[in-house]
């Protein structure tokens, strides 16, 4: 049928058509446009060629314009394979998978010939993870003709849908399918043939997943001598050997492993479960280290490794060795090496009583080696000259600013010591902003660390370090600032948008928490939006890995991706920057009146004033933001035409630069649930990701969730305070609703709930009991304090009374105070309140900036 | 947007023996080594002499053979005697578990239960039918089971 169409073309249009084609390839989209609009004025209603037209218009970012011609193409040419396929990658284009699969399957009917629509159509498939569509598609490309003869003849055509059967689970399949094309060759592929190296190493990993660890082993030898990834094959092989019990093979195979790399502690562990050593046999242990320290002079791990079982004075010697050694060398990462001992308390005595004995000389000096030279000569002439003595200070400095071993006054007279020998030094001062920010003064600590910058304004690293401490002070144009210093200057928008480009997550992440302390919840949401718009890239990139990556048949590493890919938004930048939306969203539902981004200057001075001077306040803020917009329109617009590309292309323009549009959301719970959906599915176990669930299944009145979240969250800490509040809000809202729940949710609902908080208990006993058992800790009265606001809002004024007094409890923590602090503030405490707060807050945190800056 | 959509009537892949069009050349300097430097990496590996070797290896005869097979390979038809005992076991699990699919789907559920878990679960359809069916279509156990599921 399409060809009809094509064929009432006449010559010069038909020509036309290929110019539209070629030019879209090459992305000279207003060209093509150009030349489908010729086309259409002639035949204005050829589908073809709307439907190229369309393609083309979507490209260029007019997605719903596209939609529309697109659908006036397939009324023209219903039966046009080129309509529908385009209508497909239409809604590719935004994610709407399902339809585009159904686009593209109603292509393929009409045109079951078509390569490309049928490589659409498998890519997507394998992108939604519907293996059994997939196999299907796969199976249908390895059965027809590609323009380069039949596909069959190609390799990654056999392993794709190996890949499709392995992933569907179907292991015997793929490994039948991987053999299938193997005996097809008629002489072994060539020893340079990666393609197939890797091909016969991905089946081998098949062959060991169903658990044929015996055939997997008989396999892997087969190949061992020829495949090309040797360190592979030997890691392989070693694990095989062990799982099978062939203890001194698998002996064997590590020691050949460790001598081709001795800092890799994974053989480490197979050496020893191979020579069956209990992790209790130390000392065979430490011979076993010893043996690889000695045959491998400059590696850490065969040092440091028996650090972690080794008790007592045996620990002492090895750890007075070790870090002697690593001291005298002047190591500076010594202290980040060592610290995860720590949490074994008496290691940790240990070694302060080790470095406490170096740094005032009474220690016993190393034996051998150099060190002696250095400990005793020079010490008495130059005291805190030697590079010993510096490393041990700045070891020690390091030691009382870490929070297991925390002593921060006497850090600071450690490093303060360290900086008048050497000022100069990059990472004292860093040190030294460390044990600021600890103490609570992100000024001096962003200070220090701006200084320890200026030091070395090479240094990529201490440029980031003094960013993030900028930021952390609420420094953002600091912060920018000294980004831009190692940013290419090309991306639209400035560093900040080179930040975007190159998806610096921790900086747009920070940059986030910035504002969101400052209250500037736009901006706060316009961050944590571009972290998630970069998960969602990520997800998108895998398109191009469904087929690059048979092509360049790495198989096991895309294997490996699509594994990573399934659990992309575990990581924690995600979850993150999700909760940190969502408590947004919820506040800006709490608090419609913050909606208003130019009221978040007023913040606070509003509610001193009366209502009418209010209103008079917040016409006038707008009136002056709709004139800044009006301003910064223009000025946008001015630059648009003047910085137009050669192909009148111009680079994509932020049209909300501040946020303003997301904060203006009419409906944040339901653009919560974008953030909180992905974040409960793949963070379940992060109790905080529950408690913002929780909060935002209340407001929606979705209780069955709402309670899902409290009892994941109290299966995660069930001593946590939240708990309690959470569990009492609830209740309170359950027995107060306008209206009955459908039977059966109220029935589940109370099946689970009233062992937590019966139906007919006194909330106000509940709580006061909840508070008498924890009156010790400030975060449990907290919460008491705010379930008591909820459950009777007569009682504000106590509870605001009763939250300064938890500055007071002797186990208070910076953090709490901090959380009280807003506590006040949402509940829009009295300023006489939340002054006698801060004032109590300062006494007990005299360098905490969060309760200075108001006074200075 | 991660990839850029295809247009319908071009192949996949670089076809060594079509030259780029030359109505379409690269935009800038930049644009032009970033575009060789592509296509030199996909020779490594693409470079058609060493595809037609390897094409030239594949005993035409046997590929027929083992595509015709191809339908029948699939969804494992090997003889009992053949199949290792892991494989049957293998096999067995795969049994059960699409017996298990089979006896669910035989679970009768109410419309208006699903509608309810769609609505107060915010589960999609397919997964409030499945939560109802595990639960032999008991909407409130099927609920209780939501509330308590393990982190």
């Amino acid at each position: 049928m399409s060809q009809q169409q094509q064929m009432q073309l006449g010559s010069k249009e038909r020509s036309l058509f290929k110019q539209v084609v070629e030019h879209y390839e090459a992305k000279h989209f207003k060209k093509g446009i150009k030349f489908a609009n010729q086309i259409l004025t002639k035949n204005p209603n050829h589908g073809d060629t709307q439907a190229m037209k369309a393609l083309i218009m979507n490209a260029q970012g007019n997605v719903e314009e596209a939609f529309v011609l697109c659908k006036a193409a397939l009324k023209n040419a219903m039966k046009s394979h080129v309509c529908w396929h385009v209508y497909g990658v239409l809604w590719r284009c935004v994610k709407n998978y399902e339809e585009a699969s159904k686009a593209y399957k109603f292509a393929l009917k009409l045109e079951p010939e078509s390569q490309q629509i049928l490589r659409d159509l498998a890519i997507l498939q394998m992108q939604m993870r519907d293996y059994e569509g997939y196999i299907k598609s796969r199976r249908m490309i390895l059965q027809s003709s590609g323009p380069r003869g039949k596909n069959s003849n190609s390799r990654q055509n056999w392993t794709g849908l190996a890949v499709a059967q392995h992933l569907a689970g179907d292991l015997y399949d793929a490994e039948r399918t991987l053999t299938t094309f193997e005996e097809t060759l008629r002489n072994p592929p060539s020893k340079s043939d990666n393609e197939h190296s890797e091909a016969v190493l991905y089946k081998n990993t098949i062959i060991a997943e169903m658990g044929e660890t015996e055939r997997a082993l008989d396999h892997l030898e087969a190949v061992f001598k020829n495949n090309l990834d040797r360190t592979a094959v030997m890691e392989m092989r070693a694990k095989y050997l062990l799982q099978l019990g062939r203890h001194q093979e698998a002996e064997k195979a590590y020691r050949a492993l460790l001598e081709r790399n001795a800092d890799y502690r994974a053989y480490y562990d197979g050496l020893r479960e191979a020579l069956q050593l209990g992790t209790s046999d130390t000392e065979s242990l430490k011979t076993l280290y010893d043996d690889w320290a000695k045959k491998s002079p400059r590696s850490d791990t065969p040092r440091r490794v028996p650090l972690d079982f080794l008790e007592g004075e045996e620990f002492r010697k090895a750890a007075d060795q070790y870090l002697q050694q690593m001291l005298h060398k002047g190591v500076p990462s010594t202290f980040a090496n060592i610290k995860a001992l720590y949490s074994n308390s008496a290691k940790r005595d240990t070694i302060q009583e080790l470095a406490e004995s170096y740094l005032n000389g009474t220690h016993a000096p190393l034996m051998n080696g150099s060190s002696e030279k250095h400990t005793t000569g020079e010490e008495d002439s130059a005291p805190e000259k030697s590079p010993f003595d510096m490393a041990v200070l700045y070891f020690l400095a390091q030691h009382y600013n870490y929070h297991r071993s925390q002593n921060l006054a006497k850090a600071m007279e450690l490093i303060d010591r360290a900086i008048a020998a050497q000022p100069d030094e990059v990472n004292f001062h860093m040190t030294r902003a460390r044990i600021w920010k600890h103490r609570g003064n992100s000024r001096k600590a962003s200070e220090n660390m701006e200084k320890a910058r200026s030091l070395d304004e090479k240094d990529r690293y201490i440029n980031t370090k003094a960013a993030k401490y900028q930021l952390r002070n609420n420094e953002n144009e600091a912060a920018i600032a000294n980004m831009g210093k190692f940013t290419r200057k090309e991306a639209v928008g400035g560093p900040l948008g080179d930040l975007i480009e190159m998806q610096c997550m921790w900086y747009i992440t920070e940059d986030g928490e910035s504002y969101l302390r400052q209250g500037r919840l736009g901006l706060a949401l316009k961050r944590f939006t571009c972290v998630y718009d970069i998960f969602d890239t990520w997800q998108e990139d895998q398109f191009d890995f469904h087929t690059f990556s048979l092509r360049k048949g790495q198989i096991r590493a895309y294997i490996d991706l699509v594994k990573w890919q399934d659990h992309l938004r575990e990581h924690p930048f995600y979850s993150r920057a999700a909760i940190c939306a969502v408590q947004i969203y919820v506040r800006l539902f709490d608090d419609p009146q913050l909606r208003d981004e130019s009221l978040n200057g007023l913040n606070g001075s509003l509610d001193k004033m009366s209502p009418s001077e209010a209103k008079k306040a917040q016409k006038k803020a707008r009136k002056a933001r709709e004139k800044q917009e009006q301003a910064d329109f223009e000025k946008a617009d001015a630059k648009k035409t003047a910085g137009a590309g050669v192909d009148g292309e111009s680079k994509k323009e932020d049209k909300d630069p501040k946020g303003a549009k997301l904060v203006g959301t009419a409906e944040p719970l339901v653009e919560a649930m974008k953030f909180l959906s992905p974040l409960l599915e793949f963070s379940p176990g992060n109790i905080a990701a529950q408690q913002v669930g929780f909060e935002v299944f209340l407001r929606r009145k979705k209780y069955i969730p709402a309670l899902r979240c409290l009892s994941a969250a109290r299966s995660i800490d069930s001593a946590h305070p939240r708990n309690h509040e959470q569990a009492i809000r609830l209740r309170r809202t359950l027995s107060t609703l306008a209206e009955a729940l459908p039977p059966k949710i109220s029935e589940a609902l109370e099946a689970e709930f009233s062992p937590l908080v019966s139906p007919d208990a006194d909330l106000l006993e509940v709580n006061s009991g909840f508070l008498s058992e924890n009156s010790n800790s400030a975060a449990h009265v907290q919460a008491s304090l705010c379930a008591r606001q909820v459950i009777d809002p007569q009682t504000a004024d106590d509870n605001q009374k009763d939250v300064i007094r938890t500055l007071a409890l002797p186990s208070v923590s910076l953090e709490d105070a901090i959380r009280g602090l807003d506590l006040l503030k949402n509940w829009k405490a009295q300023s006489k309140y939340q002054e006698d707060y801060v004032a109590a807050a300062h006494e007990r945190w005299p360098e905490a900036t969060e309760f200075s800056s108001k006074q200075d | 947007m991660a990839e850029e959509p295809q247009p319908p009537n071009i192949h996949e892949g670089v076809d060594p023996t079509e030259e780029t069009p030359a109505t379409a050349p690269p935009a800038s300097a930049e644009d032009r080594k970033a575009a060789a430097a592509l296509s030199s990496l996909d020779n490594q590996n693409d470079d058609s002499a060493a595809q037609t070797t390897k094409a030239k290896n594949i005993d035409q005869e046997a590929l027929a053979k083992a595509i015709s097979r191809l339908e029948l390979s699939t969804g494992a038809k090997v003889e009992p005697s053949r199949q290792s005992e892991n494989m049957k076991q293998f096999e067995e699990r795969k049994r059960k578990r699409r017996e298990e699919k089979e006896r669910l789907a035989k679970v009768k559920v109410d419309a208006g239960d699903v509608g309810l878990l769609v609505q107060e679960l915010e589960l999609s359809k397919t997964k409030a039918t499945d939560l109802l069916k595990a639960h032999e279509g008991d909407a409130v156990k099927a609920m209780r089971a939501f509330v308590t599921a393990p982190v």
